[in-house]
Protein backbone atom coordinates (compact mmCIF):
# COMPACT_ATOMS: atom_id res chain seq x y z
CA UNK A 1 0.00 0.00 0.00
CA UNK A 2 1.39 3.62 -0.95
CA UNK A 3 0.04 6.80 1.27
CA UNK A 4 0.04 9.63 -1.47
CA UNK A 5 1.31 13.43 -0.13
CA UNK A 6 -0.47 15.52 -2.07
CA UNK A 7 0.64 19.45 -2.26
CA UNK A 8 -0.01 21.23 0.78
CA UNK A 9 -0.83 17.83 2.44
CA UNK A 10 0.81 16.00 5.31
CA UNK A 11 0.77 12.01 6.52
CA UNK A 12 1.97 9.71 9.01
CA UNK A 13 1.95 6.32 9.38
CA UNK A 14 3.34 3.20 11.56
CA UNK A 15 1.24 0.60 9.22
CA UNK A 16 5.10 -1.18 8.36
CA UNK A 17 3.05 -2.66 5.51
CA UNK A 18 3.02 0.65 3.81
CA UNK A 19 5.06 3.48 2.35
CA UNK A 20 4.55 7.38 1.77
CA UNK A 21 5.27 8.81 -1.63
CA UNK A 22 5.11 12.57 -2.34
CA UNK A 23 5.24 12.96 -6.27
CA UNK A 24 7.24 15.71 -8.20
CA UNK A 25 8.54 18.45 -6.09
CA UNK A 26 9.93 21.25 -7.79
CA UNK A 27 10.39 24.02 -5.56
CA UNK A 28 8.17 22.50 -3.02
CA UNK A 29 9.87 20.77 0.18
CA UNK A 30 9.49 16.89 0.83
CA UNK A 31 10.02 16.88 4.56
CA UNK A 32 10.55 13.14 5.34
CA UNK A 33 10.62 12.08 9.43
CA UNK A 34 10.91 8.74 11.10
CA UNK A 35 11.49 7.11 14.25
CA UNK A 36 13.25 3.59 13.64
CA UNK A 37 12.24 2.33 17.48
CA UNK A 38 8.59 2.83 17.07
CA UNK A 39 8.43 2.63 12.99
CA UNK A 40 6.46 6.24 12.64
CA UNK A 41 7.41 7.81 9.41
CA UNK A 42 5.68 11.17 8.52
CA UNK A 43 5.99 13.20 4.83
CA UNK A 44 5.11 16.88 4.61
CA UNK A 45 4.87 18.52 0.96
CA UNK A 46 4.55 22.18 1.70
CA UNK A 47 5.00 24.94 -1.12
CA UNK A 48 5.37 28.38 0.51
CA UNK A 49 7.71 29.46 3.42
CA UNK A 50 5.58 31.66 5.52
CA UNK A 51 2.09 31.72 6.61
CA UNK A 52 1.71 35.22 7.32
CA UNK A 53 1.33 35.50 3.32
CA UNK A 54 -2.19 34.65 4.21
CA UNK A 55 -3.69 33.79 6.90
CA UNK A 56 -7.53 32.23 5.34
CA UNK A 57 -5.43 29.90 3.43
CA UNK A 58 -2.99 28.82 6.08
CA UNK A 59 -6.27 28.54 8.49
CA UNK A 60 -7.79 26.09 5.90
CA UNK A 61 -4.50 24.65 4.34
CA UNK A 62 -2.21 24.23 7.16
CA UNK A 63 0.34 21.84 5.63
CA UNK A 64 0.62 24.76 2.53
CA UNK A 65 3.49 26.34 4.75
CA UNK A 66 6.66 25.73 5.86
CA UNK A 67 5.88 27.27 9.72
CA UNK A 68 2.43 25.76 9.80
CA UNK A 69 3.03 22.49 8.16
CA UNK A 70 6.01 21.61 9.99
CA UNK A 71 4.72 21.51 13.65
CA UNK A 72 1.53 19.63 12.74
CA UNK A 73 3.74 16.63 11.00
CA UNK A 74 6.17 16.47 14.40
CA UNK A 75 3.29 16.81 16.78
CA UNK A 76 1.24 14.02 14.29
CA UNK A 77 4.27 11.53 14.76
CA UNK A 78 4.51 12.17 18.18
CA UNK A 79 0.56 11.00 18.89
CA UNK A 80 1.61 7.71 17.37
CA UNK A 81 4.67 7.04 19.94
CA UNK A 82 7.67 8.73 18.04
CA UNK A 83 9.68 10.82 20.25
CA UNK A 84 11.92 13.79 18.79
CA UNK A 85 15.61 12.78 19.70
CA UNK A 86 14.91 9.87 18.04
CA UNK A 87 13.78 11.05 14.84
CA UNK A 88 15.81 10.90 11.48
CA UNK A 89 15.28 13.68 9.18
CA UNK A 90 15.33 13.83 5.20
CA UNK A 91 14.47 17.16 3.17
CA UNK A 92 14.24 17.04 -0.74
CA UNK A 93 13.21 20.18 -3.32
CA UNK A 94 13.62 23.35 -3.06
CA UNK A 95 14.79 23.52 -6.73
CA UNK A 96 14.90 26.55 -8.28
CA UNK A 97 14.36 27.89 -12.02
CA UNK A 98 17.96 28.98 -13.47
CA UNK A 99 18.75 32.31 -12.90
CA UNK A 100 16.12 32.59 -10.55
CA UNK A 101 17.34 35.41 -7.67
CA UNK A 102 16.41 36.74 -4.55
CA UNK A 103 12.84 37.12 -3.16
CA UNK A 104 11.75 35.30 -6.39
CA UNK A 105 13.41 31.90 -5.28
CA UNK A 106 10.84 30.26 -3.39
CA UNK A 107 12.97 27.13 -3.63
CA UNK A 108 16.08 28.58 -1.51
CA UNK A 109 13.37 30.13 0.86
CA UNK A 110 11.18 27.22 1.45
CA UNK A 111 14.61 25.45 2.41
CA UNK A 112 16.16 28.35 4.59
CA UNK A 113 12.17 28.24 6.57
CA UNK A 114 12.82 24.96 7.05
CA UNK A 115 16.81 25.46 8.15
CA UNK A 116 15.27 28.40 10.78
CA UNK A 117 12.68 25.98 12.31
CA UNK A 118 14.84 23.66 13.31
CA UNK A 119 17.91 25.31 14.26
CA UNK A 120 15.79 27.14 17.02
CA UNK A 121 14.43 23.32 17.93
CA UNK A 122 17.60 22.07 18.31
CA UNK A 123 16.95 19.11 14.91
CA UNK A 124 18.91 18.16 12.95
CA UNK A 125 18.64 17.33 9.03
CA UNK A 126 20.59 13.58 8.47
CA UNK A 127 20.45 13.76 4.72
CA UNK A 128 18.60 15.94 2.08
CA UNK A 129 19.02 15.98 -1.87
CA UNK A 130 18.03 20.48 -1.52
CA UNK A 131 18.40 22.59 -4.42
CA UNK A 132 19.54 22.38 -8.32
CA UNK A 133 17.11 22.74 -11.20
CA UNK A 134 14.99 18.95 -10.71
CA UNK A 135 12.04 18.13 -9.66
CA UNK A 136 11.87 14.86 -7.58
CA UNK A 137 9.84 12.14 -6.37
CA UNK A 138 10.26 10.87 -2.50
CA UNK A 139 8.98 7.65 -1.16
CA UNK A 140 9.83 5.99 2.19
CA UNK A 141 9.41 2.77 3.48
CA UNK A 142 7.85 2.29 7.09
CA UNK A 143 9.18 -1.29 7.70
CA UNK A 144 12.27 0.12 7.29
CA UNK A 145 13.09 3.43 6.87
CA UNK A 146 15.13 3.15 4.03
CA UNK A 147 14.13 6.11 1.81
CA UNK A 148 14.02 6.52 -2.37
CA UNK A 149 14.42 9.26 -4.69
CA UNK A 150 13.63 10.29 -8.18
CA UNK A 151 14.02 12.42 -10.46
CA UNK A 152 12.14 12.87 -13.86
CA UNK A 153 13.45 10.61 -17.07
CA UNK A 154 15.89 8.51 -13.81
CA UNK A 155 15.58 5.45 -12.01
CA UNK A 156 14.36 5.78 -8.54
CA UNK A 157 17.48 5.57 -6.44
CA UNK A 158 18.01 4.62 -2.65
CA UNK A 159 19.23 7.48 -0.41
CA UNK B 1 20.10 17.01 -38.41
CA UNK B 2 16.76 16.81 -39.17
CA UNK B 3 15.64 19.82 -41.71
CA UNK B 4 12.92 22.26 -41.38
CA UNK B 5 11.06 20.36 -44.07
CA UNK B 6 11.44 16.81 -42.00
CA UNK B 7 9.56 18.59 -39.03
CA UNK B 8 6.91 20.21 -41.57
CA UNK B 9 6.27 16.45 -42.52
CA UNK B 10 5.90 15.47 -38.69
CA UNK B 11 3.73 18.56 -38.21
CA UNK B 12 1.52 17.41 -40.97
CA UNK B 13 1.16 14.15 -39.29
CA UNK B 14 0.10 15.42 -36.59
CA UNK B 15 -3.80 15.64 -35.76
CA UNK B 16 -4.97 19.47 -35.42
CA UNK B 17 -6.99 20.41 -32.62
CA UNK B 18 -10.81 21.02 -33.37
CA UNK B 19 -11.21 23.69 -35.96
CA UNK B 20 -13.94 25.15 -33.53
CA UNK B 21 -11.63 26.27 -30.70
CA UNK B 22 -10.11 28.81 -33.32
CA UNK B 23 -13.74 29.53 -34.57
CA UNK B 24 -14.56 30.11 -31.30
CA UNK B 25 -11.27 32.34 -30.14
CA UNK B 26 -11.87 34.69 -33.00
CA UNK B 27 -15.45 35.38 -31.35
CA UNK B 28 -14.73 35.42 -27.57
CA UNK B 29 -12.07 37.76 -27.75
CA UNK B 30 -14.08 40.68 -29.91
CA UNK B 31 -16.00 42.67 -27.17
CA UNK B 32 -18.92 42.75 -29.66
CA UNK B 33 -19.89 39.27 -29.43
CA UNK B 34 -22.66 38.02 -27.79
CA UNK B 35 -23.63 34.88 -25.77
CA UNK B 36 -25.41 33.88 -28.68
CA UNK B 37 -22.56 34.17 -31.45
CA UNK B 38 -20.46 32.05 -29.37
CA UNK B 39 -22.84 29.55 -28.69
CA UNK B 40 -23.72 29.74 -32.38
CA UNK B 41 -19.60 28.68 -33.21
CA UNK B 42 -20.15 25.83 -30.75
CA UNK B 43 -23.57 24.26 -31.82
CA UNK B 44 -21.82 24.09 -35.71
CA UNK B 45 -19.60 21.10 -34.22
CA UNK B 46 -22.05 18.25 -33.10
CA UNK B 47 -19.12 16.28 -31.50
CA UNK B 48 -18.09 18.90 -29.06
CA UNK B 49 -21.53 20.03 -28.43
CA UNK B 50 -22.73 16.52 -27.41
CA UNK B 51 -19.45 16.00 -25.08
CA UNK B 52 -19.39 19.17 -23.96
CA UNK B 53 -22.98 18.73 -22.27
CA UNK B 54 -22.15 15.36 -21.00
CA UNK B 55 -19.57 16.88 -18.69
CA UNK B 56 -21.62 20.02 -18.49
CA UNK B 57 -24.43 17.45 -16.71
CA UNK B 58 -21.99 14.96 -14.94
CA UNK B 59 -22.10 15.09 -11.02
CA UNK B 60 -18.63 17.33 -10.71
CA UNK B 61 -21.10 20.77 -11.98
CA UNK B 62 -24.03 19.56 -10.14
CA UNK B 63 -26.71 21.28 -12.07
CA UNK B 64 -30.49 21.22 -11.15
CA UNK B 65 -31.82 20.33 -14.33
CA UNK B 66 -29.84 19.10 -17.28
CA UNK B 67 -28.88 21.45 -20.15
CA UNK B 68 -29.99 20.55 -23.15
CA UNK B 69 -28.24 22.71 -25.42
CA UNK B 70 -25.11 24.67 -25.48
CA UNK B 71 -27.36 28.22 -24.63
CA UNK B 72 -28.59 26.21 -21.62
CA UNK B 73 -25.22 25.30 -20.86
CA UNK B 74 -24.46 28.73 -21.19
CA UNK B 75 -26.85 30.20 -19.34
CA UNK B 76 -26.57 27.31 -16.23
CA UNK B 77 -22.89 27.77 -16.00
CA UNK B 78 -21.79 31.31 -17.64
CA UNK B 79 -20.14 32.04 -20.64
CA UNK B 80 -16.68 31.75 -19.08
CA UNK B 81 -16.95 28.27 -17.81
CA UNK B 82 -18.23 26.74 -21.33
CA UNK B 83 -15.84 28.32 -23.58
CA UNK B 84 -13.12 26.87 -21.26
CA UNK B 85 -14.38 23.53 -21.61
CA UNK B 86 -14.25 23.31 -25.18
CA UNK B 87 -10.70 24.52 -25.36
CA UNK B 88 -9.88 22.20 -23.02
CA UNK B 89 -11.65 19.56 -25.00
CA UNK B 90 -10.10 20.74 -28.16
CA UNK B 91 -6.65 20.28 -26.64
CA UNK B 92 -6.69 16.76 -24.60
CA UNK B 93 -6.51 14.82 -27.31
CA UNK B 94 -3.36 16.50 -28.63
CA UNK B 95 -1.85 17.14 -25.49
CA UNK B 96 -2.64 13.58 -23.37
CA UNK B 97 -0.23 11.70 -24.82
CA UNK B 98 3.08 10.66 -23.20
CA UNK B 99 6.01 12.32 -23.89
CA UNK B 100 8.77 10.07 -22.95
CA UNK B 101 12.24 12.00 -24.73
CA UNK B 102 11.08 15.06 -21.68
CA UNK B 103 10.02 12.20 -19.24
CA UNK B 104 6.96 13.06 -19.55
CA UNK B 105 4.37 10.12 -18.67
CA UNK B 106 0.47 9.98 -20.12
CA UNK B 107 -0.97 12.57 -18.76
CA UNK B 108 1.10 14.69 -16.90
CA UNK B 109 1.70 17.46 -20.28
CA UNK B 110 -2.10 17.48 -20.35
CA UNK B 111 -1.98 18.22 -16.58
CA UNK B 112 0.72 20.87 -16.82
CA UNK B 113 -0.82 22.52 -19.30
CA UNK B 114 -4.31 22.95 -18.18
CA UNK B 115 -2.87 24.08 -14.86
CA UNK B 116 -0.58 26.51 -17.22
CA UNK B 117 -3.79 27.85 -18.82
CA UNK B 118 -5.42 28.29 -15.50
CA UNK B 119 -2.74 30.25 -13.82
CA UNK B 120 -2.44 32.32 -16.54
CA UNK B 121 -5.98 33.12 -16.80
CA UNK B 122 -5.25 33.95 -12.97
CA UNK B 123 -2.36 36.21 -13.71
CA UNK B 124 -4.24 38.05 -16.40
CA UNK B 125 -7.38 38.82 -14.30
CA UNK B 126 -5.05 40.12 -11.41
CA UNK B 127 -3.37 42.30 -13.83
CA UNK B 128 -6.46 43.04 -15.41
CA UNK B 129 -5.27 42.57 -19.04
CA UNK B 130 -8.04 41.98 -21.68
CA UNK B 131 -7.96 39.03 -23.86
CA UNK B 132 -7.99 36.43 -21.23
CA UNK B 133 -9.08 33.41 -23.60
CA UNK B 134 -6.58 34.36 -25.58
CA UNK B 135 -3.80 33.93 -22.96
CA UNK B 136 -5.52 30.86 -21.33
CA UNK B 137 -5.05 29.10 -24.88
CA UNK B 138 -1.66 30.13 -25.37
CA UNK B 139 -0.75 28.88 -22.54
CA UNK B 140 -2.62 25.42 -22.92
CA UNK B 141 -1.25 25.32 -26.33
CA UNK B 142 2.55 26.69 -25.74
CA UNK B 143 4.22 23.42 -25.46
CA UNK B 144 2.39 21.87 -28.46
CA UNK B 145 6.27 22.09 -29.99
CA UNK B 146 7.32 19.60 -27.51
CA UNK B 147 4.36 16.84 -29.14
CA UNK B 148 7.38 16.77 -32.21
CA UNK B 149 10.35 17.44 -30.68
CA UNK B 150 10.13 15.03 -28.00
CA UNK B 151 11.69 11.83 -30.52
CA UNK B 152 14.32 13.76 -31.24
CA UNK B 153 14.89 15.14 -27.69
CA UNK B 154 15.02 10.90 -26.83
CA UNK B 155 17.36 10.61 -29.61
CA UNK B 156 19.85 13.23 -28.31
CA UNK B 157 19.16 12.78 -24.54
CA UNK B 158 23.16 12.54 -23.73
CA UNK B 159 24.24 15.08 -25.78
CA UNK B 160 21.64 17.66 -24.42
CA UNK B 161 22.23 16.46 -20.84
CA UNK B 162 25.23 16.97 -21.63
CA UNK B 163 24.78 20.66 -22.79
CA UNK B 164 22.81 21.92 -19.70
CA UNK B 165 24.90 20.25 -17.05
CA UNK B 166 27.78 21.23 -18.21
CA UNK B 167 27.67 24.34 -20.62
CA UNK B 168 25.46 26.05 -18.77
CA UNK B 169 22.67 26.00 -21.43
CA UNK B 170 19.08 26.20 -20.54
CA UNK B 171 17.27 23.53 -21.93
CA UNK B 172 15.74 25.18 -24.45
CA UNK B 173 19.20 26.60 -25.58
CA UNK B 174 19.98 23.46 -25.67
CA UNK B 175 17.33 21.85 -27.83
CA UNK B 176 18.38 24.88 -30.61
CA UNK B 177 22.06 23.92 -30.45
CA UNK B 178 21.84 20.44 -30.96
CA UNK B 179 18.37 20.56 -33.52
CA UNK B 180 18.94 24.35 -35.26
CA UNK B 181 14.96 24.85 -33.59
CA UNK B 182 13.65 24.81 -30.35
CA UNK B 183 10.38 24.05 -28.81
CA UNK B 184 9.10 27.78 -28.98
CA UNK B 185 10.08 28.01 -33.07
CA UNK B 186 8.56 24.35 -33.52
CA UNK B 187 5.38 25.26 -31.45
CA UNK B 188 4.41 28.58 -33.07
CA UNK B 189 5.19 26.83 -36.88
CA UNK B 190 2.82 24.25 -35.67
CA UNK B 191 0.68 26.79 -34.82
CA UNK B 192 0.76 29.07 -37.80
CA UNK B 193 0.58 25.78 -40.02
CA UNK B 194 -3.02 24.99 -37.82
CA UNK B 195 -4.31 28.63 -38.47
CA UNK B 196 -3.57 29.71 -35.34
CA UNK B 197 -4.02 33.77 -34.82
CA UNK B 198 -0.96 35.50 -34.99
CA UNK B 199 -1.53 36.57 -31.66
CA UNK B 200 -1.45 33.03 -30.38
CA UNK B 201 1.29 32.14 -32.51
CA UNK B 202 3.36 34.71 -31.31
CA UNK B 203 2.78 34.06 -27.86
CA UNK B 204 3.87 30.75 -28.35
CA UNK B 205 6.61 31.82 -30.29
CA UNK B 206 7.82 33.84 -27.63
CA UNK B 207 7.12 32.13 -24.55
CA UNK B 208 9.84 31.81 -23.03
CA UNK B 209 11.06 35.16 -23.76
CA UNK B 210 14.50 34.20 -25.29
CA UNK B 211 14.03 37.73 -27.23
CA UNK B 212 13.94 39.80 -24.26
CA UNK B 213 11.73 42.53 -25.95
CA UNK B 214 9.28 40.32 -25.88
CA UNK B 215 8.85 41.49 -22.22
CA UNK B 216 7.21 44.86 -22.82
CA UNK B 217 4.40 42.38 -23.89
CA UNK B 218 2.34 41.91 -21.02
CA UNK B 219 -0.14 39.33 -22.37
CA UNK B 220 3.66 37.32 -23.47
CA UNK B 221 4.88 37.98 -19.96
CA UNK B 222 1.50 36.84 -18.24
CA UNK B 223 1.82 33.20 -20.06
CA UNK B 224 5.43 33.21 -19.22
CA UNK B 225 5.16 33.61 -15.29
CA UNK B 226 2.16 31.18 -15.73
CA UNK B 227 5.25 28.56 -17.00
CA UNK B 228 7.32 30.09 -14.01
CA UNK B 229 4.83 28.84 -11.63
CA UNK B 230 4.24 25.60 -13.19
CA UNK B 231 7.88 24.52 -12.69
CA UNK B 232 8.35 26.00 -9.65
CA UNK B 233 5.33 23.82 -8.76
CA UNK B 234 7.18 20.58 -10.71
CA UNK B 235 4.45 20.27 -12.84
CA UNK B 236 5.16 19.19 -16.20
CA UNK B 237 9.04 18.87 -15.14
CA UNK B 238 10.05 15.95 -17.04
CA UNK B 239 13.87 15.52 -18.14
CA UNK B 240 14.30 19.34 -18.88
CA UNK B 241 14.07 19.95 -15.39
CA UNK B 242 13.65 23.67 -14.29
CA UNK B 243 16.22 24.31 -16.53
CA UNK B 244 14.68 27.56 -18.04
CA UNK B 245 15.80 30.91 -17.53
CA UNK B 246 13.76 33.21 -14.53
CA UNK B 247 13.61 37.21 -15.94
CA UNK B 248 13.34 38.84 -12.88
CA UNK B 249 12.93 41.86 -14.81
CA UNK B 250 10.01 40.56 -16.82
CA UNK B 251 8.75 40.26 -13.21
CA UNK B 252 9.28 44.21 -12.47
CA UNK B 253 7.55 44.95 -16.23
CA UNK B 254 4.33 43.03 -15.19
CA UNK B 255 4.65 45.06 -11.73
CA UNK B 256 4.40 41.40 -9.98
CA UNK B 257 6.50 41.00 -6.56
CA UNK B 258 7.34 37.95 -4.79
CA UNK B 259 4.49 37.88 -2.66
CA UNK B 260 2.22 38.15 -5.59
CA UNK B 261 3.48 35.06 -7.32
CA UNK B 262 3.56 33.19 -3.88
CA UNK B 263 0.25 34.50 -3.45
CA UNK B 264 -0.82 33.23 -6.81
CA UNK B 265 0.46 29.89 -6.09
CA UNK B 266 -1.15 29.51 -2.55
CA UNK B 267 -4.75 29.91 -4.42
CA UNK B 268 -3.77 27.31 -6.72
CA UNK B 269 -2.68 24.71 -3.98
CA UNK B 270 -6.27 26.13 -3.36
CA UNK B 271 -7.27 25.47 -6.61
CA UNK B 272 -5.80 21.96 -7.74
CA UNK B 273 -7.99 19.39 -6.17
CA UNK B 274 -10.82 20.89 -7.95
CA UNK B 275 -8.49 20.69 -11.32
CA UNK B 276 -7.67 17.46 -10.90
CA UNK B 277 -11.64 16.82 -10.86
CA UNK B 278 -12.12 18.54 -13.97
CA UNK B 279 -9.62 16.46 -15.98
CA UNK B 280 -11.23 13.50 -14.94
CA UNK B 281 -14.12 14.58 -17.00
CA UNK B 282 -12.70 16.56 -20.26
Amino acid sequence: MKQIVGVADMKVSNNTGESIITYSLGSCIGLVIYDPVVKVAGMLHYMLPESSLDKDKARAKPYMFADSGIPRLFKSAYQLGAVKQRMKIYAAGGAEILDQKGFFNIGKRNYMALKKMFFKNNVMINKQNVGGNVNRTVRIEISTGDIFVKTSGSQEVKI
Amino acid sequence: MTTIQEFIKEIKNLKPIPAVANQLLAVVDNPDSSMGDIANVIQYDPIMTASVLKTCNSAFFGLKNPAESIKDAVNMMGTDQVIELVLLKSGTETLGGSQEGYGLEEGDMWKYSVSSAVIAKQVAVSLSLKNKNTIFTSALLKDIGKIILEKHVAQSSKKIKNLVENRNLSFREAEKKVFGIDHTELGAMIAKMWKFSPRMVKIIRHHHLTDEAMMEDKEIAAVYLADCICMMMGMGVGADGLSYRFKNQAMEKLGMKADDIALIIAQFGVDMQEIEELLNIV
